[in-house]
């Protein structure tokens, strides 16, 4: 069976960062006696070189479908083996320079699987969202006209998603389907080619910070919760008149909306420094 | 380079994340489309004559582009040699999407940053770390500044 060998090698040595290496004493495939081999394991991927300074691993194990389970050896004190579960299966023999490093080997190879990953990923993912929740609702307070409610900018109440790649050069970067200003904004990722995710850490914000007229109406214009803020309550003209410079019934749209803009705008700073 | 073959066979035959029929056409000079049934198992990409048990071949899907070509199609090529590019045809724009988006999120490196965020987030958000009742919170590869070269190893 093929398999893409130059760039599964390139893997190992590239600036990925690896999750356990050291030196092992492997058994031969032919030859019954053990090689000192420098390990290194990636991911599922557990690749031998001959030499720590080798610029090519001599071959790897795909930990896919196997066991790690200590092993009595002849010859060799700290011994374990990885077994796979397939009929005729081999069983590599391997060995470590101490008993620390015998089960510090066994601990990481037992846990090199690829499904071991997604499901510690999935599990962090869920703690997150959990953790998102408990913080929205600590958040929602009644406030004059920041009318984000659970909803945000949308369906899902400000979550934080990383930036996923997605089609890569199709279109533009995925936008978190919602945001809202109690989680900060994600600037808008550069679009990863490769398949590794690339996101910004909260920085910045999306629509701009807080002052330009029309902003946040849009941010919340979006998404499933959209409804439409209500009325600012009148404030006091300077001539004591209790009528707005500019009313809620006026025709003049842009007047209006510079009207609320401005409103809701001060209201933010406000609220911004009160947090 | 060696590898475990017959164990790699074994894992073709597992259950799949995403099995379908696609036009594939390798990255020599001299390649064809031929049809060929592609399985995507963990980080693994194997590709079947569409009536043989035993996979012609596997991709392994680390340090690879996904890029879409054309309406229909989509192309991998591998960081070291971005050149050579495996080009699969789909039989609709919306099965070319979803394989792109499978792809790009079955590797191992791919998984390791997302935990890496949900770890910093969930940290910021509770001032706990979620890895340490794992026992793994120590891990270089779960650490923030991972993914730069690494530091020269500690001398033994």
């Amino acid at each position: 069976m093929k398999l893409n060998e130059r760039s599964v090698a390139h893997y190992a040595t590239c600036n990925s960062p690896p999750d356990k290496t050291g030196f092992l004493w492997k058994k031969g495939e032919r030859n019954p006696s053990y090689h000192r081999r420098w390990c290194v394991l990636k991911g599922n991927m557990l690749f031998y070189f001959e030499e720590r300074e080798s610029r090519e691993p001599v071959g790897v194990i795909v930990m896919e479908g196997c066991t790690v389970e200590l092993c009595d050896s002849e010859s060799e004190e700290f011994a374990f083996a990885v077994r796979f579960d397939c009929a005729r299966a081999r069983v590599y023999k391997l060995a470590a320079d101490t008993q620390v490093a015998m089960e510090s080997w066994v601990k990481a190879l037992s846990r090199a699987t690829f499904d071991y990953m997604r499901l510690l990923v999935r599990e962090l993912e869920r703690q997150l969202e959990e953790a998102q929740q408990l913080s929205q609702q600590s958040k929602n307070k009644p406030k004059k006209h920041m009318t984000q409610g659970g909803g945000g900018g949308g369906g899902g109440g400000g979550r934080l998603k990383p930036v996923l790649s997605g089609p890569p050069t199709l279109q533009g970067p995925q936008v978190p389907p919602s945001v809202s200003p109690e989680e900060g904004f994600l600037s808008l990722g550069v679009p990863g080619k490769e398949n590794g995710v690339s996101w910004n850490k909260p920085a910045g914000l999306v629509n701009g910070e807080g002052g330009v007229s029309g902003q946040v109406w849009e941010t919340e214009g979006q998404g499933d919760s959209a409804r439409p803020p209500p009325i600012p309550p009148r404030r006091k003209t300077p001539g004591g008149s209790l009528e707005s410079p500019v009313s809620p019934e006026t025709g003049c749209f842009s007047k209006l909306h510079d009207w609320y803009g401005r409103e809701v705008a001060e209201l933010r700073v406000e609220w911004l420094q009160s947090q | 380079m060696r590898f475990n073959e017959k164990e790699l066979v074994f894992l073709s035959r597992q259950p799949s994340e995403r099995a379908a029929e696609l036009g594939m056409k390798g990255p020599k000079k001299g390649d064809v489309m031929k049809r060929r049934l592609v399985k995507l198992i963990v980080n693994f990409l194997f590709y079947f004559r569409t009536d043989e048990e035993e996979p012609i071949g596997a991709l392994l899907l680390e340090q690879c582009r996904v890029e879409r070509e054309d309406n229909m199609a989509f192309s991998i090529a591998f960081l070291d040699e971005a050149e050579r590019k495996y080009l699969f045809e789909c039989d609709s724009q919306e099965q070319c999407l979803e394989w792109i988006d499978a792809i790009v999120k079955a590797s191992y490196e791919f998984m390791r940053k997302n935990l890496v965020f949900y770890r910093t987030e969930i940290h910021r958000l509770t001032g706990k770390d979620p890895l340490e009742q794992y026992g793994i919170s120590d891990e270089t590869r779960f650490q923030v500044n991972s993914g730069f070269p690494p530091l020269p190893p500690p001398p033994t």
